[in-house]
């Protein structure tokens, strides 16, 4: 399997920020700003994958499977972090962190089908 | 219980959840979470196959939609208050039990009837097992939270 840069910043930072909100909700801790802000973070390299991947697209680099498989994947993607945060401060107790640990290693793994798509 | 504890108290928040809905606080949250992203992930998939390549396989393609729409009346039947949701909860995740354990089953057994990956497909292997997971713990958790159990801390 072809993984590309994107990939990588998006697995580092994903299990960067799972493991700073499973560490916090098994610490019994509310989300915070820290939790919150590296579920953004998630947010941000995915923005950097949709930037990168429209620039790739208009320049001419084809998608090797189905296009619109790949954007349905990376704008579902995008929408399961602010989906997340909105969920968890509703109720801010330490289940809520598990709720944003979540969306770490589904960013990932939606990342690693992306990448599976393109080349 | 210390978790009992702060989800009780979380209850009474402004989301204005009563004692009589207490499924979907606390680690309920998570399992609504996980619910949903399964219930977005099997639509899409479905729908995807069934637009694309019907044709090559109705029967595993028709079950991923079913599949799907279990995860969707799970989600949402979880979400909701109310006895009635409680009863359509434990049908959708007994359904999904039955459905994983009975697809996976086939699909070990009898692969080639079951050569097209269902979510259900070798218990939800391509799932890292979740669809396995997620009815025993939705059971577990309708069983602690079942209309008229005595409320721990509330």
């Amino acid at each position: 399997m072809t993984v590309d840069a994107y990939f990588y910043i998006i697995l580092v930072v994903g299990l960067l920020s799972t493991a700073v909100c499973l560490a916090a909700g098994i610490l019994k801790k509310a989300p915070n700003d820290v939790t919150i802000l590296s579920v953004a973070a998630v947010e941000v390299s995915l923005l950097v994958y949709l930037v990168g991947s429209v620039i790739r697209v208009i320049s001419g680099e084809p998608i090797a499977g189905e296009a619109w498989e790949f954007w349905g994947y990376l704008v579902t993607a995008m929408l399961l972090p602010p989906a997340a945060v909105y969920w968890s401060i509703l109720e801010r107790t330490r289940w809520s962190n598990f709720v944003l640990a979540a969306v770490g290693v589904t960013a990932l793994v939606m990342a690693a089908r992306m990448n599976q798509i393109w080349y | 219980m210390k978790d009992r504890q702060t989800t009780a108290a979380a209850g009474q928040g402004p989301a204005g959840s009563t004692p009589a809905n207490s499924r979907n606080t606390g680690p309920g949250r998570l399992l609504i979470a996980v619910y949903a992203v399964f219930a977005i992930s099997a639509s899409a998939r479905a729908g995807y196959q069934i637009l694309t390549k019907f044709s090559e396989a109705p029967l595993a393609y028709l079950l991923s939609a079913f599949a799907a729409l279990v995860y969707v009346v799970a989600t949402v039947s979880l979400a909701k208050a109310g006895s009635t949701w409680f009863k359509v909860s434990v049908a959708a995740v007994l359904v999904e039990l039955v459905g994983v354990l009975v697809v996976g089953a086939l699909s070990v057994f009898d692969p080639v009837a079951f050569p097209h990956e269902t979510v259900w497909s070798l218990f939800g292997r391509g799932y890292a097992f979740i669809p396995l997971l997620l009815p025993i713990l939705g059971l577990v958790w309708l069983y602690r939270r079942r209309p008229g159990a005595k409320a721990a801390a509330a």
